[in-house]
């Protein structure tokens, strides 16, 4: 018994102690005397090369040789964590310059940390570098060689050439036919059907000219390379956006109305993307764990599911409405 | 004695006697390919329920039999307007009777082709996507122009020479046929009297079409391979690609071609027209093609092979030794030096020797088109295990519902057009029993293939019709 209350003692004035060191190691606020300060520019813009000084001195005196780097917040898919964008080493002056090129449309904060040689801690400077505003196009390079006139216009000029060609052919075509118009020597016991081929002719012409149009178009529509606010990037991580797609397949809201809860449940199973991490019949996969083994009552589901464990995603009742999360719930049970 | 005349009218009942004579094994074959149509149809209608599911195609090979497909139809489809327009351009004597039924199976096929292309997507009604938000920096972007072209310019290909055909059926079967071929008649034939100026119209548009069709038949496949070859994968990203496909599309297109030829002959007995000679000339050009083949692949996986990069390993050991040695093996020995050595040899250069060629070449191919997919996809980008992929009933149904409506088309077309190019064979009949051009008061069409294909043919156009074998 006496035992059991020393070892438990013991047990909780080790964990104070580690507590304390740990405390120890990472207080910033041990000084070691470097101090950083820093100049750079309040406002960039997106592609432009920033130039940002910082200035390490100990007691008015310049700290050559020491090692520095700046650091922002970055933060992806939930996780948050200090990126470095440059390092430097400070001259006799004590001033190191590092550059970064400005790639996103805002920044973090970002700060100028101390790395070496002292392993002694240093304060770490903090700024804001704001951005102007960049548009939709955050991060643009040249792409390939450029030769003078191998470019979109040169393809524009060879369809263009192809199509009139196909064209022009169809139009003799029609002329051959219009040239038989109501002469009646030979047997033609109809002459005026020359309205169809005249139409279809015209319909080639048309196509033609589409074609021509889609192409001459594709760069305005869609990448410019010269005006990158042209261009639009699929969203690829929108759930539940505003203009959701209704449509047959999985889409169509009848094929989950079936009558069949487990029938429905497979196809909302499938529609709400559940398959895509916990496997194709629930059985798990690489991210979602199995749910089909152990699937318990529905209460705990439901609750799962509307809360989302461990970085799924929450899918509330305007998402899933009770009644699909039971159809679903139905086949997962059907399926264990 | 057998007039020209008499050539002609028998030349016209011959080809005239599918569009007429309708026996009951005709609907039995037609039952047929709508039975195996309907359940390709209803296999799409649970594709479309649910998905690309269905299909074994999943995250890491995306690409499969409808792909193949695709490459394979587009491929036959090479075989038509790309050989009856050269043959018409380097004005080949022997080429009339081929080329109508050859430019048939082109835009039969490029039909097919491009609606596997469309069978693939999950979402099939974002092909308009492509029109409205397509841009030219995407090779898929390359194909749909490609295709679009060429099926445009092989309708007009194919229903120009026809016209004068279409004309003489308007005229001779207004009482043998129904409203709708009369109406069909009336229409394609464009009001043709076979007067002067149409002749030289209608010359004009041939001529153009026939030449612009050869370059665009060419970047057709050209730009299919470089859906496969601009992208970085082993075994796709390689330059000869663009040659591989083009080579081996004319290869199944002759193919193609040969047993189609082969089966009509048959069935319509046009033994007198579809001559041993015929079947020959195209089964050397088989074999030409077949050693250019052999050529294009060893030249590929010499280059490739000697210099071998991690991923390209995997490649050809899959192709060479494992999963896909089989087909791989039986492509490169029966498909590509199966006919050559069926040439070589003077025992099979018969018929039947051509259309066995034929018929290897095809399995050959397809097979070709299948490998290339799949195992392109198959070599893993990062250190996983390579994935599987094997078609399920719905990708296999759909398949021969493909297949099947190629013939469908083709033998609806038989009840409505004429299979021979009757004018060009007549023309090119007379020019071989008489130094002189015709006299035929009544042939139409007769001076535009004059200023075509000139009387003068080259001197030797080949061994006499039954000296083929010796
Ligand atoms: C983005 C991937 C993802 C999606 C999509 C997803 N889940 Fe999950 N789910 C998870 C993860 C991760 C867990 C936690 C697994 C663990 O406990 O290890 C989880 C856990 C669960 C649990 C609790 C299982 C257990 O044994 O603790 C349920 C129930 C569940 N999910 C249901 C659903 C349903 C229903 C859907 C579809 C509406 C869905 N999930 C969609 C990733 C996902």
């Amino acid at each position: 018994m006496i035992y059991r209350h020393i070892l438990s003692g013991a047990r909780i004035a080790i964990s104070i102690l580690a507590a304390v060191t740990i405390l120890m190691i990472v207080d910033p606020a041990v000084a070691a005397g470097i101090e950083i300060a820093v100049g750079a520019p309040d406002t960039v813009s997106v592609g432009q090369e920033v130039e940002v000084k910082a200035v390490l001195s100990q007691n008015g005196v310049p700290v050559e040789g020491a090692e520095v780097a700046l650091t922002y917040q970055a933060s992806l898919a939930g996780e948050s964590a200090r990126v470095e964008i440059a390092t430097g080493t400070t001259d006799e002056t004590g001033i190191a310059v590092m550059i970064y090129e400005q790639r996103a449309d805002a920044n973090g904060e970002m700060q100028v940390v101390y790395l070496g040689p002292d392993a002694d801690p240093v304060e770490p400077y903090v700024l804001t570098i704001a951005v102007e505003s960049a548009g939709p196009q955050l991060y643009e390079f040249e792409a390939g060689v450029k030769i003078p006139f191998v470019n979109g216009t040169l393809v524009i000029l060879v369809i263009s050439g192809v199509w009139f060609l196909i064209g022009l052919s169809a139009v003799y075509l029609v002329r051959v036919g219009w040239d038989g118009r109501g002469t009646s020597e030979a047997s033609t016991p109809e002459d005026g059907s020359m309205w169809i081929s005249t139409l279809l002719s015209t319909v080639a012409v048309i196509t033609a000219i589409g074609m021509v149009i889609v192409f001459i178009r594709s760069p305005v529509s869609n990448t410019h390379i010269k005006d990158p606010h042209q261009y639009d990037r699929t969203p690829i991580a929108y759930v539940g956006v505003g203009f959701s797609y209704v449509g047959f397949g999985l889409n169509d809201e009848s094929s989950a109305q079936t009558g069949d809860p487990i029938a429905d449940g497979s196809v909302l199973y499938f529609k709400y993307g559940c398959a895509a991490c916990h496997g194709l019949s629930g059985r798990g996969a690489v991210v979602g764990a199995p749910l089909v083994d152990e699937i318990g009552s529905f209460g705990g589901f439901s609750e799962d599911t509307r809360e989302g464990p461990k970085g799924m995603s929450e899918y509330d009742e305007a998402t899933i409405s009770e009644e699909n999360l039971q159809k679903i719930y139905a086949y997962l049970k059907d399926e264990g | 004695m057998d007039t020209l005349n008499n050539w002609r009218e028998r030349l016209i009942s011959k080809t005239t006697r599918p569009t007429l004579i309708t026996t009951y094994k005709y609907w039995l074959w037609f039952g047929f390919l709508l039975v195996i149509t309907g359940n390709g149809v209803f296999q799409y209608w649970k594709q479309w329920q649910h998905g690309l599911y269905v299909t074994d195609m999943r995250d890491r090979i995306s690409w499969g039999l409808y792909i193949t497909a695709f490459v394979f139809f587009i491929g036959i489809s090479h075989a038509g307007t790309l050989i009856s327009a050269i043959l018409r351009a380097t004005k080949a004597g022997w080429r009339a009777p081929v080329t109508r039924i050859a430019e048939f199976i082109t835009a039969v096929a490029l039909l097919i082709g491009a609606s596997f292309v469309v069978i693939d997507m999950g979402r099939p009604e974002r092909i308009f996507n492509v029109y409205l938000f397509g841009r030219w920096q995407s090779p898929i972007m390359w194909d749909v122009m490609a295709i679009t072209t060429y099926l445009t310019a092989s309708v007009i290909y194919l229903s120009a020479p026809m016209i004068p055909d279409l004309a003489l059926y308007r005229d001779r079967l207004a009482d043998k046929v129904g409203v709708v071929r009369n109406f069909i008649y009336r229409t394609l034939s464009v009001n043709w009297k076979g007067s002067p100026k149409q002749q030289k119209l209608l010359g004009k548009a041939i001529t153009i079409m026939m030449l612009v069709i050869i370059p665009i038949a060419v970047s057709v496949h050209t730009v299919v391979s470089w859906i496969f070859s601009m992208t970085l994968r082993a075994g796709w990203n390689t330059s000869i690609f663009g040659v591989l496909f083009v080579a081996g599309a004319i290869f199944s297109g002759v193919a193609t071609l040969i047993i189609i030829m082969a089966i009509l002959r048959r069935i319509y007995h046009w033994e007198e027209y579809l001559t041993e000679k015929h079947f020959l000339y195209l089964g050397y050009l088989l074999a030409a093609f077949g050693a250019f083949m052999v050529y294009v692949n060893l030249s590929e996986y010499l280059t490739e092979g000697f210099n071998l990069e991690e991923a390209g390993l995997f490649a050809f050991r899959q192709l060479f030794l494992e999963d896909f040695a089989a087909m791989f093996w039986f492509y490169i020995i029966g498909g590509l030096l199966g006919p050559v050595v069926l040439m070589l040899v003077p025992k099979t250069r018969t018929i039947a020797g051509v259309v066995t060629a034929a018929i290897l070449v095809v399995v050959a191919m397809f097979l070709e088109r299948y490998f290339i997919v799949v195992t392109g996809l198959r070599v893993p980008l990062m250190p996983y295990e390579a994935a599987n992929y094997a078609p399920t009933f719905v990708e296999w149904s759909i398949f021969a519902a493909g297949l099947a409506i190629f013939c469908l088309l083709i033998t609806i077309a038989l009840k409505i057009f004429p299979m021979l190019a009757i004018w060009e064979m007549t023309e090119e009949h007379a020019a071989d029993i008489s130094d002189r051009p015709t006299e035929e008061p009544n042939m139409v069409g007769a001076d535009i293939v004059g200023s075509l294909t000139s009387t003068e043919r080259l001197p030797d156009a080949g061994p006499p019709a039954e000296g083929g074998g010796s």
